[in-house]
């Protein structure tokens, strides 16, 4: 199996005034392409902070993270800039969609920022909107638009450039349980592909049957995800090791 | 991305309307101060720029300025005249005195006294009919600017009979002057006329003027006429900047445009600093996404210039206008006389509130440059 992530020994440290505070404690991950991956466990645990650095938004304090073959660990910031632009699809919780642009627009913004002409990239995003079912909203304004179509449109705008990675906090956390479902047969069906990898961190447990494999994380260490330690019933290929 | 910052700008009405109207009040409030004060002190000028055949002023040691009459004795004009590289030299008297209407109403008057036979200082407007008439006479020639402040019913002063100090002086023509900073009304007469009607005193050329041989420069001639007969000379150009200099040193005026012009600036650098901060930090959780997206602290920065630039442009636009239509306004209204827009006043307001807007925005960008991209994640 092929991997669009690998992170190995991980270890994140924050500075907490004079002290260090250690936040994840030598992780051990993959995400293999064409699978759906989730990272649960519970608040304050680390998964923010490890999805961070899976997506080159945060430098590990130590270990290795590769991403489609490439070192983020050793990466210049500014060459983690572009990496991040081409290769990483963001979803953030509170869908983050620029005010001022059309749905067609926001979901335009990494090809924008990789320099494709504003014609052309809107017209590619337009297309990507029409496949999550948001033909006819192009034009609408972010708050024309309900929380689950908004969150449709930040799934549009992390897929437009085709990443082999996309990255999901908790993205149904602000969603009814429909628009939720919705927005995670999206994430599915992108999962399909299989040049792509998606990470969903959540802990959300009525969407925890989406998931090809679950990693659950405790206090910066990754634990056996058995039913002990979930809720609901795993999938049956559920598993955390790479 | 300039699209996208664009759009971002535009899409925020009330910031964008406020930042455009700030800069314009302050754009307008600056280039209309600076213009009039200009205005102004082209006016402390205006007395010896009016005489354009006069290359150099001779005059008492102690007369600063044009409006400062110190009178020499008739003798100095001849040793004027016999300074090597005078071509012609003409007395010249300036002073104020009062006239009084057949209606019996009086007001003050800067009076003029040409040389009789070259009317030397007589301004070029209506030069022909006024030179035949100051001929007559106790005849004088009228500038028609401040008319109305001696009548002050609009009608045509040519013809009118009015006394000064007793003696009945005819109008005789209209002439149009360069506006000056004692704002009186301003009435020419020849030489002998003017120092017959004034009071008796011993002496009343209130200047020579002098014309240079061609090939002699004014400055050096200027020097030779103090050198041979003590007294002061200054070539037109020194003279006319003196003019100037003395309402810069002797009055209130450069404080208080001073005051206007820097509350111009204060309102600009406030209102658009103030302004783009709050924009910028209502935006914070968008540039945190778009960092994370991978737009780089270089776009960031354009995309905040390009905004701060084109509401500067905007504003400086609408303010110059104003200030502009204010001018053209103003034209016929005598108390505003030749205050112009210069160039200089228009690129140096520009350059003003371009630095104002580029700074305000360099200093609020700051904190999305700094900004970690992983902060989009938290709360
Ligand atoms: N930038 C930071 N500085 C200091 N501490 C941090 C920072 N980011 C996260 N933490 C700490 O790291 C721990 C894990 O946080 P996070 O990864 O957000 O957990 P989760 O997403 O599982 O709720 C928390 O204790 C949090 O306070
Ligand atoms: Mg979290």
């Amino acid at each position: 199996m092929t991997y669009a992530a690998v992170a190995r020994q991980v270890v994140m440290e924050f500075a907490n005034g004079e002290d260090r505070t250690r936040v994840l404690h030598g992780v051990d991950l993959a995400l293999p392409l064409g699978r759906m991956s989730f990272l649960v466990g519970p608040s304050g645990s680390g998964k923010t902070t490890l999805l961070s650095i899976l997506s080159g938004t945060l430098t590990p304090t130590g270990g290795e993270v590769e991403v489609m073959g490439e070192r983020l660990d050793r990466m210049q910031p500014a060459d983690l800039v572009r990496f991040r632009r081409r290769r990483i699809g963001f979803v953030f919780q509170q869908y983050n969609l620029l005010a001022a642009l059309s749905a067609a627009e926001n979901a335009a913004v990494p090809l924008i920022a990789d320099g494709v002409a504003w014609g052309t990239a809107v017209r590619r995003a337009r297309e990507v909107l029409a496949r999550l079912g948001l033909a006819g909203h192009e034009h609408k304004l972010p708050r024309q638009l309900s929380g689950g179509q908004q969150q449709r449109v930040a799934i549009a705008r992390a897929l437009v450039h085709e990443p082999a990675l996309v990255v999901c906090d908790e993205p149904t956390a602000a969603l009814d349980a429909q628009s939720g479902r919705a927005v995670m047969d999206l994430l599915d069906a992108a999962s399909d592909d299989a040049s792509r990898a998606v990470l969903v961190v959540t802990h959300d447990d009525r969407i925890y049957r989406y998931a090809d494999q679950i990693f659950a994380i405790e206090d910066g260490r990754l634990v056996d995800a058995d039913a002990s330690h979930l809720p609901h019933a795993l999938p049956e290929h559920g598993t955390n090791a790479p | 991305m300039l699209g996208i910052a664009l759009k971002m700008l535009l899409g925020d009405r009330v910031k964008y309307l406020g930042l455009i109207f700030g800069i314009a009040f302050a754009t307008l409030l600056m280039t209309q101060q600076v213009s009039i004060f200009v205005g102004l002190l082209t006016w402390g000028a205006n007395p010896v720029l009016d005489v354009r055949e006069a290359h150099v002023w001779a005059m008492d040691p102690r007369v600063r300025q044009a409006d400062e009459g110190l009178a020499i004795s008739d003798a100095e004009l001849y040793r004027v005249r016999s300074v090597e590289g005078v071509e012609w030299a003409v007395p010249y008297f300036r002073g104020t005195t009062t006239v009084k209407t057949a209606e019996g109403r009086v007001n003050a008057l800067t009076l003029i006294g040409v040389d009789n036979a070259s009317l030397v200082g007589l301004p070029p407007e209506n030069r022909a009919a006024a030179a035949e008439a100051i001929r007559g006479r106790n005849a004088m020639v009228l500038d028609e600017t401040l008319v109305g402040r001696i009548w002050s019913d609009g009608r045509d002063p040519v013809g009118e009979i009015v006394e000064i100090n007793d003696n009945r002086v005819t109008i005789a023509a209209t002439t149009d002057a360069l506006p000056t900073f004692a704002g009186l009304p301003v009435g020419y007469m020849k030489f002998t006329d003017a120092i017959t009607i004034t009071p008796p005193e011993r002496n009343k050329l209130s200047f020579v003027l002098v014309h240079a041989r061609d090939g002699v420069a004014p400055a050096e001639l200027a020097r030779r006429i103090e050198a041979q007969t003590g007294l002061k000379a200054r070539t037109r150009e020194d003279f006319a900047r003196a003019g100037v200099n003395f309402i810069v040193t002797n009055t209130g005026i450069p404080a208080s445009f001073g005051i206007a012009i820097g509350l111009g600036v204060v309102v600009a650098v406030v209102i658009t600093a103030l302004t783009l901060a709050m924009f910028i930090a209502e935006n914070l959780k968008s540039f945190g996404a778009l960092k994370a997206i991978g737009v780089t602290n270089g776009q960031i920065l354009g995309m905040v210039l390009a905004q701060s630039l084109l509401v500067g442009i905007t504003g400086f636009g609408l303010g110059i206008g104003g200030t502009a239509a204010f001018l053209a306004g103003a034209e016929t209204d005598p108390n505003l006389d030749g205050f112009l827009l210069h160039w200089q006043v228009i690129v140096g307001a520009l350059v003003a509130i371009l630095s104002i807007v580029v700074a305000s925005a360099l200093l609020s960008v700051r904190r999305v440059l700094k900004l970690d991209a992983a902060v989009v994640f938290r709360g």
